[in-house]
């Protein structure tokens, strides 16, 4: 379909892949109606400042703020999409809007994956949650994090900083899974050294206990904190596609362009897209910003399109380090270091592939990411 | 229109740069540098794209 005929494209979700999908359209030349619905009352917001600056900074309220939104799209802000008809080509939403469109973009994300119904649980996903999370800091609860992944990590480092004593609750070495030991031994270093507490265990649940919610470890502790906060990972919102017949395994399952079918893109933490380590998704910002160019320009222009060429770049912050990751995480082994040295300080890291490429990683150590990205590739 | 960069906020994650590489660049130290600043038409689009990737809010279009 040329420009021409495409008149009305909705977009549903209003994150970082949603926006850069509208955005995206428009410079690819579609100049029709362009819609964008959102569940969240606020404007597209930064995510990976939630649990950093957010919490950190007590004088700063606007790490998360992004500049207005230049794709002059109709704004639905504050409903819900309640239901896709694929065939008819049509989005229902919760208030009983019926929009059609000659092409969507699923961009609904994820939300935090929940261990209870107790609203003692606290999680942090979105705006709201992270605004709760600060204002509950000020009185320096005592804090358990359940989860020793890198936004439990960070969360932690928050509630540290805020003056809370705080416990992390983690199934083996917090960050191995996700970063490999070597990285993992650093940032935890740091971290008991800020005197974080880390409890290991085979698995925990949230149980009531008078009003409140504690944390049951399998081997049987149970800790209690004034606040409980999870951070196990994320459940792709794709329940308002359910009929549609395009999610398979709680995701949306799409090609090289973003592309569900011509008529369809999905972008974001609910989209599942081939990587070199099979069809899965990449729920991280950067990979939402890569998905939904790719899949915006596909929409306008079909296979003339460049397929997605992906390559996951990675940071957080925590216990006083920063670092930067490209390439395929967890990291196996020691690294090679282009600069720095073992043992503390600035580092710049190299796990090299049999092939020839690497995995780089920038520990507290300035540098601009493309060189990172170039220090990944084999020697020419 | 024209670009402002809040220095200290910039994490030199370099998103900006791989949306808007005619406007900006990241030197040797992951400094960001503004190549231009003042901008218009197609070039205002671009900045304003380089913007809302940055996860830090470093960059505004005013």
């Amino acid at each position: 379909m040329s420009t021409a005929t495409l008149k009305r494209v909705v977009v549903v979700g209003n994150g970082i892949a949603g926006l850069t999908a509208a955005d995206t359209l428009r410079e690819a030349g579609f100049d029709g109606e362009l819609t964008v619905v959102g569940d969240e009352p606020h404007p597209a917001y930064s995510r990976p400042a939630l649990s950093k600056a957010l919490l950190l900074d007590h004088a700063d309220m606007a790490s998360h703020r992004l500049p207005p939104a230049g794709h002059g799209a109709t704004e639905l802000l504050g409903v819900r999409a309640t239901g896709l008809d694929p065939d008819r080509r049509r989005v229902t939403l919760e208030d009983g809007t019926v929009l059609p469109y000659n092409r969507v973009v699923l961009a609904t994300g994820s939300r935090a994956r929940r261990l209870s119904d107790l609203p003692g649980e606290l999680t942090l996903r979105g705006l709201d949650d992270a605004l709760t999370l600060r204002g509950r800091l000020a009185a320096r609860p005592s804090v358990v994090v359940v989860g020793g992944g890198p936004l439990g990590m960070e969360i932690a480092s928050g509630c540290l900083a805020a003056g809370c004593e705080v416990t992390v609750v983690s199934q083996g070495v917090p960050l191995v899974l996700q970063l490999g030991p070597y990285l993992a031994g650093v940032l935890v270093g740091a971290a008991r050294e800020r005197g974080l507490a880390v409890v290991e265990t085979g698995a925990a649940r949230i149980e009531g206990h008078g009003g409140d919610a504690r944390v049951v470890l399998a081997e049987g502790p149970v800790l209690e904190a004034e606040v409980i906060l999870t951070a196990a990972g994320d459940v792709p919102n794709t329940e308002w596609l359910a009929g549609s017949g395009l999610t398979a395994k709680g995701a949306v399952p799409v090609d090289t362009r973003g592309l569900v079918r011509p008529d369809v893109a999905a972008v974001g933490d609910l989209a599942a897209f081939p990587t070199a380590r099979g069809v899965r998704r990449v729920p991280l910002w950067s990979s939402a910003i890569e998905q939904a160019k790719v899949a915006a320009r596909a929409l306008v222009r079909g296979d003339e399109a460049p397929e997605l060429d992906f390559q996951s770049y990675f940071w957080t912050e925590q216990f006083g380090l920063s670092l930067k990751a490209v390439g395929d995480l967890p990291v196996e082994g020691a690294p090679e270091y282009v600069d720095g040295s073992p043992g503390g300080g600035p580092a710049l890291m190299r796990w090299p592939h049999a092939d020839g490429t690497a995995d780089a990683v920038a520990l507290d150590y300035r540098i601009p990411v493309p060189r990172l990205r170039r220090m990944t590739r084999a020697a020419a | 229109m024209r670009i402002v960069l809040d220095r200290p906020r910039c994490e030199g994650h370099g998103l900006c740069e791989e949306a808007a590489p005619q406007l900006m660049h990241l030197d040797d130290e992951g400094e960001l540098v503004l190549d231009r600043e003042e901008v218009d038409g197609a070039d205002a689009a671009l900045a304003n794209a380089a913007a809302r990737v940055c996860p830090v809010a470093a960059l505004r279009v005013e």
